[in-house]
């Protein structure tokens, strides 16, 4: 089921008829078939399914960290094709932020040096003091020196929440980034992540499981076998989550 | 509860199903410590097999049961009379002489020094004569159509381009080349052979004019003893029947005093040198088994939670990896074992004789005994480690402590370890002293490079932090705190590194500084030839030859006489006191002279030279620094055996002598008066340019067929090529610690991989490009490589400045050739492997290490 652009708005997101194969032990396995979607500035979507449906391969063809087999991708207005890694590494750096249900923080930095990465990749000269307001603003001011070892499950997403925004990317993409939480931090996570991301007008793309988290989206994409099977506004853009 | 004698077969089940894992993560665990074994196995196994020869032919090598060398003189009636009464006597001369091509004419063709050994019929009394063709002794040496024969090293042939059959000339008399020789028994091993062997036989001898009163000569008198004799018993008898003999007599028991204490020495540097590749070694073990401990901390977590106490994790685990120590132990033992068998052939050049290739248990014991203990030494604190994992970590992932200290047993333990190894590698040498030192040295090495890399680290981490590589220079940040981070291998890359390259350093810098003593510093004032036995009658033949040459200069004729120090201040030498480092003195004969004047360029110390008219009772200038050693002062006495005449001496001066300058020095000159009537030669020294020296040799030797010329430059390079090759095994060995550091170093890198390549890809998600990447990485290994070097390059100067001024008593020159190349060597060595580990990593495809299914 194609989506299209509402009128007057700038796609940040298009892919178009996007089919994504990866090679296995038993052969080709087709991941995505003839993706078409497109996403505009500002708009938080939820991209919903069951296990194995495709979310996360279609969120890293977003982030280029997945080459399609097929088809065409273009994320603010940087056609994907013809890019090579560092290319694309480049792009990210400028205009992407992500959030893992993993964390994915380097274990061997400390707080303050994951938010600052992305940071000094960026050239920006005063890293360190902007990581530290970072995570001043998710509340883990004082544990700025902590390796993430030493923090737990939910002060390292707000870690990751920080290092994801630190660059203040226009696309914000997040998988599951509750899924290896409790349901309070978990709750506390979300809240902190829409906030982050209304203050600052960032493009929104989710995966969740969560009908809860995905109604608080402008928007829910469904995914099944690799094919967009629903695409519509959210009920309540302003559901508020449970207390 | 459970019985500690019921958990230990627990504990043998647990190490045998976890090894079912297999060895992986192991492997470098084992070539570790198989090439650290084995380089000890190995030296201590050749050492044995040439040690067993030694032995095993002594007769052989010695000549005899037992052996009488007199120098200068034949045995008297009466002492030959007591030799034959005793058994069957072979009878020998040892000189040095001339030869040329009997073909060429006088004043063309090439001369050669050779040393020349005269047999009588009874040689060989042990052994054989080995000769190509292979002909008899008799046959050999027996004259035919009145011209005797001779035998001769290949390189006699070779250097006169002469083949079998054709004659050479030796002094006065000519001889036919009928065979090479393949293998003398008797051949000594000396660094003072100073050209190659001819043989002829006894009876050839005085044709030639060689044995001239005074001349340099050696008789050997080699007895065969009847079976069930007690050889020590005899020649204990005959030093009673005949005190002023002055002979110096051997029995088979020892027959070969010097070689042995050398290649002792020599087997104790070498086994000291693969002692340091299994130290080295040990942190790649060390690595291994904390890595794959640290692998295992969940399972162990398990363990505990299921009830098993904290000593049943620990004999487990301990179990396991002795299990595969064990096996890296018994490969190392194999590879040493089989050394001796690949190598006995090519020793054979090197040594009198044939090594006995065989297992020899006690240096693979003592092999084994090094493995176990450095295994254990090495892996005592990550098993101690493991034993305390908390179970909390099944329920509460939060990291281990950045850093924890061993419990004080554990401290005590592994002390105890590490005294044992250091207490077995000083009652295992000959020489205990240079086994302390080693000690000293391997813990001071080990604890520099930890407080080096603990610097690096904690210089890194200031300099990471500074606003210049904060705010400009994100790369740089990010290499440096790759440097300090927890987990870095900086001390892991430092020590594997840095202690095979202290170790490469050192050998090269006394190799060159004793390389250099040798052949490259020839002192300005250093003569070309030494001339030897020009008898007083010919002194001013000698002269005008010699001025007869163009391009000559620097003449200077000194008498030369041999005899025995038997007395120093009344006190028989056997029995004096003397530091040992000057016991070559009372050894054998020495050369000495007599001068009414001092010789020029002497530098007296002590005392004063006497008036050049002095007539009085004898006088002797002493060396000072011999002096020192036999605890001599001036107005002590001096008694020298000369030709069975004992001279005693008051000690008038000490002279400081430069040995280096190779001009003609002696130990001892007397005062005028004492020694003119005794049969004596002179010796001279001759400078000549380059197109000068064959026309000198050959105006001298043309003339006077009896004097010999030496050739002070071929002499210097013959010594530099016996210790290039003692070099060379030093280096063969130094760069096993290297390969096994480069194991170590490789192990250290590879298990950073899984880490590494999850940074690049968390970095590249981040937007850092594969340039980015490639610069942090290798600024980081450029960092590490540049710092082992540096702190290696210090190390290894102050080592070998050590070795080269104290143990060889060198001169000492810093030469930043050979550091400059081992540094720079090891810092691309670094950079490559570390470079290789981090092109894997960035070749990773990030999609799969991000996907959370």
């Amino acid at each position: 089921m194609p989506t299209r652009s509402p009128p007057g708005r700038e796609a940040i997101i298009r892919l178009e008829d996007v089919h994504l194969k990866l090679a296995s032990a038993a052969g080709l396995v087709n991941i995505l078939n003839g993706i078409d979607l497109a996403i505009q500035a500002g708009e938080s979507v939820g991209l919903v399914g069951p296990s194995g449906s495709g979310k996360t391969s279609l969120m890293m063809l977003v982030a280029g960290l997945e080459r399609p087999s097929e088809g065409r991708i273009s994320v603010a207005g940087q056609a994907f094709a013809g890019l090579d890694e560092d290319a694309l590494a480049r792009f990210r750096r400028d205009n992407v932020g992500i959030v893992f249900q993993a964390f994915h923080l380097v274990p061997t930095m400390t707080a303050l040096e994951n938010v600052a990465i992305p940071l000094e990749l960026a050239g920006i000269k005063d890293a360190f003091a902007r990581a530290r307001v970072g995570l001043e603003a998710v509340g883990l001011g004082s544990r700025i020196h902590h390796y993430p070892g030493q923090l737990s499950g939910g002060e390292q997403q707000r870690t990751a929440l920080a290092r994801a925004f630190a660059t203040e990317p226009r696309l914000l993409l997040a998988d599951e980034p509750t899924g290896n939480l409790d349901g309070k931090t978990g709750e506390a996570i979300i809240e902190l992540l829409f906030d982050l991301r209304a203050r600052r007008g960032t493009t929104l793309l989710l995966i969740t499981h969560d009908p809860a988290i995905a109604r608080r989206c402008d928007r829910i994409v469904r995914l099944a076998d690799g094919r967009i099977i629903d695409d519509r506004r959210a009920e309540s853009t302003t559901t508020a989550l449970p207390q | 509860m459970r019985s500690a004698d019921a958990a230990l077969p627990l504990a043998l089940r647990i190490a045998r199903r976890e090894l079912r894992g297999g060895l992986k993560g192991f492997r470098i665990f084992l070539a570790a410590l198989a090439l650290g074994v084995a380089a000890i196995a190995a030296v201590g196994s050749l050492s044995a097999s040439v040690d067993g020869a030694l032995k095993g032919d002594a007769k052989a090598l010695l000549g005899g049961d037992v052996d009488l060398t007199l120098a200068h003189r034949e045995a008297s009636a009466a002492e030959y009379r007591a030799m034959q009464a005793a058994g069957l006597v072979s009878t020998s001369a040892e000189l040095r002489a001339m030869t040329r091509a009997a073909q060429a004419k006088e004043g063309t063709g090439k001369r050669l020094l050779v040393e020349l050994k005269a047999v009588d019929q009874h040689y060989p009394l042990y052994g054989a004569l080995e000769l190509t063709p292979p002909i008899t002794t008799a046959a050999a040496f027996a004259a035919r159509d009145g011209v005797f024969g001779a035998v001769a090293d290949t390189d006699v042939l070779a250097r006169l381009g002469l083949k079998l059959g054709e004659r050479i000339k030796l002094g006065d008399a000519t001889f036919e080349l009928r065979a090479t020789i393949g293998r003398e028994p008797d051949r000594a091993v000396s660094a003072f052979i100073l050209g190659p062997r001819l043989m002829v036989s006894m009876a050839a001898l005085p044709a030639t004019g060689l044995i001239q009163p005074g001349s340099i000569v050696r008789y050997n008198y080699r007895l065969k003893l009847p079976g069930g004799s007690d050889a020590r018993a005899w020649l204990a008898e005959l030093a009673r029947q005949f005190p002023d003999a002055g002979w110096r007599a051997h029995s088979f028991h020892n027959a070969t005093p010097r070689l042995q204490e050398f290649l002792d020495r020599i087997a104790l540097y070498l086994t000291l040198v693969g002692l340091t590749a299994l130290l080295v070694g040990g942190i790649g073990v060390a690595n291994a088994v904390k890595a794959y401990l640290d692998g295992r901390a969940t399972t162990i977590a398990i363990l505990k939670c299921l009830g098993a106490p904290a000593r049943l994790i620990f004999q487990a685990y301990l179990a396991e990896v002795f299990a595969i120590a064990l096996c890296g132990i018994a490969i190392g033992l194999a590879l040493g074992a089989i050394v001796p068998f690949l190598l006995a052939d090519s020793l054979a050049h090197y040594l009198p004789v044939l090594a006995h290739a065989g297992l020899h248990p006690a240096p693979l014991l003592l092999a084994a005994a090094y493995g176990v203990l450095t295994t254990f030494a090495f892996t005592l604190w990550p098993l101690a480690e493991a034993r305390d994992t908390p179970p909390q970590r099944l329920f509460r992932a939060l990291a281990a402590p950045l850093r924890q200290w061993p419990r004080r047993v554990d401290a005590l333990a592994l002390l105890g370890a590490a005294a044992a190894l250091a207490a077995l590698a000083i009652a295992s040498a000959g020489d205990r002293r240079i086994a302390l030192w080693f000690v000293a040295g391997a813990v001071a090495t080990l604890a520099a490079f930890r407080l080096s890399a603990w610097l690096i680290a904690a210089s890194a981490r200031a300099a990471a932090r500074t606003p210049f590589v904060l705010s400009a220079w994100p790369t740089l940040r990010l290499a440096l705190a790759n440097l300090y981070r927890p987990g870095a291998p900086t001390a892991s890359v430092v020590l594997s590194l840095g202690v095979g390259l202290t170790l490469l350093v050192a050998v090269g810098l006394v190799e060159g500084n004793l390389l250099r003593e040798v052949t490259e510093t020839l002192p300005a004032g250093a003569p070309s030839y030494f001339f030897i036995d020009i008898q007083p009658d010919q002194l001013k033949g000698f002269d005008e030859a010699v001025r007869g040459v163009e391009g000559t200069s620097g003449l200077e004729q000194v008498p030369s006489l041999r005899g025995r120090i038997t007395a120093l201040n009344g006190v028989a030498a056997e029995r004096a006191k003397i530091n040992p480092r000057s016991a070559w003195v009372l050894e054998s004969d020495r050369g000495l002279t007599y001068a009414a004047i001092p010789p020029p360029g002497a530098r007296i110390v002590a005392g004063s030279w006497w008036p050049a008219d002095y007539a009085g009772p004898p006088l002797v200038s002493l060396d000072a620094e011999v002096a020192r050693d036999f605890a001599l002062k001036l107005g002590d006495t001096l008694t020298v055996n000369v030709l069975g005449r004992e001279v005693t001496a008051r000690i008038a001066s000490f002279r400081e002598i430069e040995w280096s300058s190779l001009t003609l020095n002696f130990v001892m000159v007397f005062s005028p008066g004492v020694l003119e009537g005794a049969p004596q030669t002179f010796i001279a020294t001759v400078k000549a340019s380059a197109a000068a020296e064959e026309p000198l040799v050959r105006a001298v030797t043309d003339r006077f067929a009896n004097i010999s010329a030496i050739h002070v430059k071929e002499a210097l390079e013959a010594a530099a090529s016996i210790l290039g090759s003692i070099a060379s095994a030093v280096r063969l060995t130094a760069l096993f610690t290297l390969i096994v550091g480069t194991l170590v170093l490789a192990g250290a890198l590879a298990a950073e991989h899984e880490r590494r390549t999850y940074d690049a890809v968390v970095l590249k998600v981040l937007g850092a490009t594969r340039r980015t990447l490639l610069a942090t990485f290798l600024i980081e290994y450029g960092v590490l490589g540049a710092a082992a070097a540096a702190v290696a390059s210090a190390l290894g100067t102050l080592v070998g400045y050590l070795v080269t001024t104290r143990i060889m008593e060198g001169a000492w020159h810093f030469l930043p050739a050979a550091v400059a190349g081992t540094a720079l060597g090891s810092t691309l060595l670094t950079l490559a492997l570390g470079f290789a580990g981090t092109w894997r990593a960035l070749g990773e495809r990030p999609a799969p290490y991000l996907r959370n299914e």
